[in-house]
C-alpha cells in the first residue's frame, strides 16, 4: 500500500473533448442534426483525487465519464493518460492489446445496482470475470483473490455462490465496487454510485469509497447530481450545463464562492435538513436548454438573471479567474454570488 | 420521575380519547382535516401475510403540512394510499384503525370503513382529497391530452359542461405556471418535460380545490432546479388555496423545508413525531439520529456515521422494537421483549423508544 504516493500529479488530461450524437430521420436515415452531448470540455484528473462532475440530467456528465475510458468513442478532442511507469499514453489512438492494457487501469461503477449485474452470473463469476479476461490470476489464486476482494468491500466469502437477486441494493453496489477493484485500477469512474440507495446505506457506500481511495490511492471521477454527496467526497468540482463545463474549482471554493450564476442557482436549490436555515431558493425560469439546439452565446443566458446583451451573442470561454478557479461567464469578476 | 407511556394516538391532539372516537372529535378538535388512528394494513402474499403499516396515528391540521419521512419499504406510501383507498384489495387489507376525514359539508366520515369503489369514496377521491405521484412520466395516460385529464375531474366532480371544463383546465394550467396554457392544454404527456408534467399533475390534483393534497415524493424524479420550482409552486398554492398537505419523501432536506410537523417511519411504524424544528433540532429516536448522522451536509466535512446493517425484510420483522438489531443503544431483554409505546418527550414530541421511559414526564 505504501507505494501509492498521494502526490497529486496529473493522471489524465482531457482537452477539448466533444461527443456529438447524430440525429437520424426519414427512410434513408439521413443525419439531420447533432445532439451536442459533450461540447469542448477540458479538465485534468490528478492521481489519488476525487473530481466530481455535477449537473442536471442531460448535461453530458455520464457521456463525459464514458468517453474518458472509451466506453463510447469521442467525436473530437485529446485524452492523455500517464501510466504507472510515467509513460504518456494518447488514449484515442489505442487499439487492440494496448487498449486492453489500459482497461486494467481505468474502471467504472454504474448507477443502478439492479441492472448492472448479470442476473445469471454468480458473485464469484461477476467479480472474477475481469481477472479471467485479463488472465492475471487463475485457479485457486483467482478464487482467493475474489474472496479477498469481497472482504475488502464488506461482503463475506460465503456470498460467493449466490446470485445478484439475493442481495439488497447496497450489497449489490458493493459487488459492483469489488468488480471494479479486481484489476487494481488507478482511476474509477463512479457514475452516480449512491443515487439509487437509501440514506443509511448511501453513507455506508460513501465511507467504503473513501476508505478504498485512501488504501489504494485511487482517483475517482465522481458523477453525481447530489450536491451534499459531492461536497462530502470530492476534492474538486466541475459543474456542467448543456454539454459544457461552466465552473471548475476546489470543492470548498465552488460551494463557498461560486462564480457562475448556474452554480449559484444549483446551490440555492439544494434542500438542507435544517428548518432554521430555510434557504431562499433562486428559482430558475424555464428549462434546461436542448443540447440538439443550444441557444446562441452562453447556453445559460435564457435562464440567467444577470444576463446582458453580450451573453446572447458570445459564448464565454472557460477561463481562470482566480488561482485554480475556472469559470465560463463574461461577468465572473463583477458578480457577487451567494454560496452555501 | 414516574413513567407514563402515552398512547400513540395522542400526539398532536392530546385531548382525544380514541376509545370513544366519535365524529364530533374532529369538529371540536383544533381544525383537524384528517385524523388517522391505529391504522394497520397488511398484504396477503404467497409467503403469508406481510404487515406494511402498523399502529399508525397522526392528525393533519387544516392548512398545514405533515411530512412523512422514511426509507424504502417503511410504509409511507402505503399509509398515503390507504387514505385514498387506492391499494388493490386483495392483496392489501386494512386490518384495523380509523381514517376520519372532515368533509367540506362538515360531515366526518371514516374512510377506512368505506368500500374503495363506493359512491362516497369516489366523490371524495380526486375531489376533496387529491394526490400527486412520484413519477409524472408514468402517472398520466399517454392517450389523453393534459387538458382531458383535468376536464375529466372537473366534469365528474363539479358537473360542468365540456366548454366550461376546458376553460377551467386552461385557468388551472396557468395557475401552476405552465407556459402557454391555452396550447399545452391540448398537449399529450409525451410532448412535455418531467417538470412540466409534474406541473400538469398538480393542476389535475388541484382542479377541484381539494382540502387535502397527498404528495408522494413529488420532486424525487426531478432535477434539482426543477424540483425547487415544484416545491416553490406547492408552497405558493398552499398559501393561496389553504389546503392541507401530506408530503411523503425519503429526502430529509425536502421535509425540513416543507413540513410543519414530521413523522418518521421505520418498518411500518411511526417511531418519532414532532414539529419540524423539534425533530431536526432535538431528534430523540436512535433511528432519526442515525439518519441525520448518515446524511452528507454541505459545509460540514466529517466522517459519515451510517446506521449499521440493513432494513430487514417485511416478513421477518424482529420482535419488540423493529429497529433493535441496528440500534447502537439496544438494551437486551428490554427492546426485544415488547414494542415500545410512544413516550412524550416534549410538548408536541413523541417517540417510540424505551430510552425515554424514565425521563418522559406524565402529562
Amino acid at each position: 500500500m505504501s507505494s501509492h504516493a498521494t502526490a497529486h500529479v496529473p493522471l489524465m488530461i482531457v482537452q477539448n473533448l466533444s461527443k456529438h450524437f447524430p440525429i437520424r430521420r426519414g427512410l434513408l436515415k439521413r443525419t439531420v442534426g447533432y445532439v451536442r452531448a459533450v461540447d469542448d470540455v477540458s479538465f485534468t484528473i490528478l492521481s489519488g483525487e476525487t473530481l466530481a462532475l455535477v449537473g442536471e440530467s442531460g448535461c453530458g456528465k455520464t457521456t463525459t465519464g464514458r468517453c474518458i475510458i472509451r466506453l463510447i468513442e469521442p467525436t473530437d478532442g485529446q485524452i492523455t493518460y500517464r501510466d504507472d511507469d510515467g509513460n504518456i499514453i494518447p488514449l484515442r489512438q489505442l487499439k487492440g492489446q494496448q487498449l486492453k492494457d489500459f482497461r486494467r487501469q481505468a474502471q467504472i461503477i454504474f448507477q443502478d445496482p439492479y441492472s448492472s449485474l448479470d442476473p445469471r452470473m454468480s458473485v464469484a463469476n461477476i467479480v472474477g470475470e475481469p481477472l479471467a479476461i485479463h488472465q492475471t490470476e487463475s485457479g485457486s489464486a483467482l478464487s482467493d483473490r475474489v474472496v479477498q476482494l469481497l472482504k475488502s468491500v464488506g461482503l463475506q466469502g460465503d456470498h460467493l455462490r449466490r446470485y445478484p437477486h439475493s442481495f439488497s441494493g447496497g450489497q449489490r453496489q458493493r459487488i459492483g465496487i469489488a468488480r471494479s477493484l479486481a484489476l487494481k485500477p488507478r482511476l474509477i469512474v463512479c457514475d452516480e454510485p449512491v443515487s439509487a440507495l437509501d440514506v443509511s446505506i448511501q453513507a455506508q457506500v460513501i465511507n467504503l469509497l473513501e476508505d478504498l481511495q485512501a488504501e489504494h490511492g485511487l482517483a475517482y471521477l465522481f458523477i453525481s447530481h447530489d450536491l451534499g454527496v459531492v461536497y462530502q467526497i470530492s476534492d474538486r468540482v466541475a459543474v456542467m450545463y448543456v454539454g459544457r463545463i461552466v465552473e471548475l474549482a476546489k470543492t470548498e471554493d465552488v460551494f463557498k464562492h461560486p462564480l457562475h450564476p448556474y452554480t449559484e442557482a444549483l446551490l440555492s436549490a439544494l434542500p438542507v435538513p435544517d428548518p432554521r436555515k430555510h434557504s431562499s431558493r433562486i428559482v430558475l425560469e424555464g428549462e434546461v436548454a436542448n443540447p440538439a439546439n443550444p441557444p446562441a452565446g452562453c447556453p445559460f443566458h435564457p435562464r440567467c438573471r444577470y444576463a446582458k446583451d453580450i451573453c446572447k451573442h458570445e459564448a464565454p470561454p472557460l477561463r481562470s479567474v482566480e488561482p485554480e478557479h475556472f469559470v465560463s461567464c463574461h461577468f465572473a469578476e463583477e458578480l457577487h454570488l451567494r454560496g452555501r | 420521575m414516574l413513567s407514563i407511556p402515552i398512547p400513540a394516538d395522542s400526539i398532536f391532539n392530546m385531548t382525544t380519547d380514541h376509545t370513544s372516537a366519535s365524529p364530533s372529535v374532529l369538529v371540536n378538535g383544533d381544525n383537524i382535516i384528517v385524523q388517522v388512528r391505529e391504522l394497520a394494513v397488511q398484504f396477503n402474499t404467497m409467503q403469508g401475510a406481510v404487515p406494511a403499516v402498523n399502529g399508525v396515528s397522526f392528525d393533519v391540521p387544516a392548512g398545514k403540512t405533515l411530512g412523512i419521512v422514511g426509507e424504502s419499504g417503511c410504509g409511507k406510501s402505503v399509509t398515503a394510499q390507504s387514505i385514498l383507498r387506492l391499494l388493490p384489495s386483495p392483496p392489501a387489507r386494512i386490518l384495523n384503525g380509523e381514517i376520519l376525514f372532515q368533509r367540506r359539508n362538515g360531515e366526518v366520515i371514516d374512510l377506512a370503513k368505506l368500500q374503495p369503489k363506493s359512491p362516497e369514496m369516489r366523490s371524495i377521491r380526486g375531489n376533496e382529497i387529491a394526490m400527486i405521484f412520484q413519477e409524472p412520466m408514468t402517472s398520466l395516460t399517454p392517450a389523453y391530452t393534459v387538458g382531458e385529464h383535468i376536464m375529466e375531474a372537473v366534469k365528474l366532480h363539479q358537473g360542468v359542461e365540456k366548454r366550461e371544463a376546458k376553460k377551467r383546465a386552461v385557468e388551472m394550467l396557468d395557475r401552476v405556471g405552465m407556459p402557454q396554457p391555452s396550447r399545452t392544454v391540448d398537449a399529450y404527456p409525451h410532448q412535455l418535460s418531467g417538470g412540466m408534467l409534474q406541473r400538469a399533475m398538480i393542476a389535475i390534483a388541484l382542479s377541484c380545490r381539494p382540502t387535502l393534497l397527498i404528495a408522494d415524493e413529488p420532486t424525487t424524479a426531478l432535477d434539482v432546479t426543477t424540483g425547487a420550482q415544484i416545491l416553490d409552486l406547492m408552497e405558493r398554492l398552499q398559501a393561496e388555496l389553504g389546503m392541507s398537505i401530506i408530503h411523503i419523501s425519503h429526502n430529509l432536506g425536502v421535509i425540513a423545508e416543507v413540513a410543519d410537523e414530521v413523522a418518521v417511519m421505520y418498518l411500518g411504524r411511526i417511531v418519532e413525531q414532532a414539529t419540524v424544528e423539534e425533530l431536526f433540532g432535538n431528534p430523540k429516536h436512535p433511528y432519526t439520529q442515525g439518519l441525520l448522522k448518515s446524511l452528507p451536509l454541505v459545509g460540514v466535512k466529517r466522517r459519515l456515521e451510517p446506521i449499521q446493517g440493513v432494513v430487514p425484510e417485511p416478513n421477518a420483522i424482529p420482535p419488540g422494537c423493529a429497529f433493535g438489531p441496528r440500534c447502537p443503544k439496544f438494551m437486551p431483554g428490554k427492546c426485544d421483549a415488547s414494542i415500545p409505546p410512544a413516550f412524550q418527550v416534549g410538548p408536541a414530541h413523541t417517540t417510540r423508544c424505551f430510552l425515554y421511559e424514565e425521563s418522559s414526564a406524565g402529562k
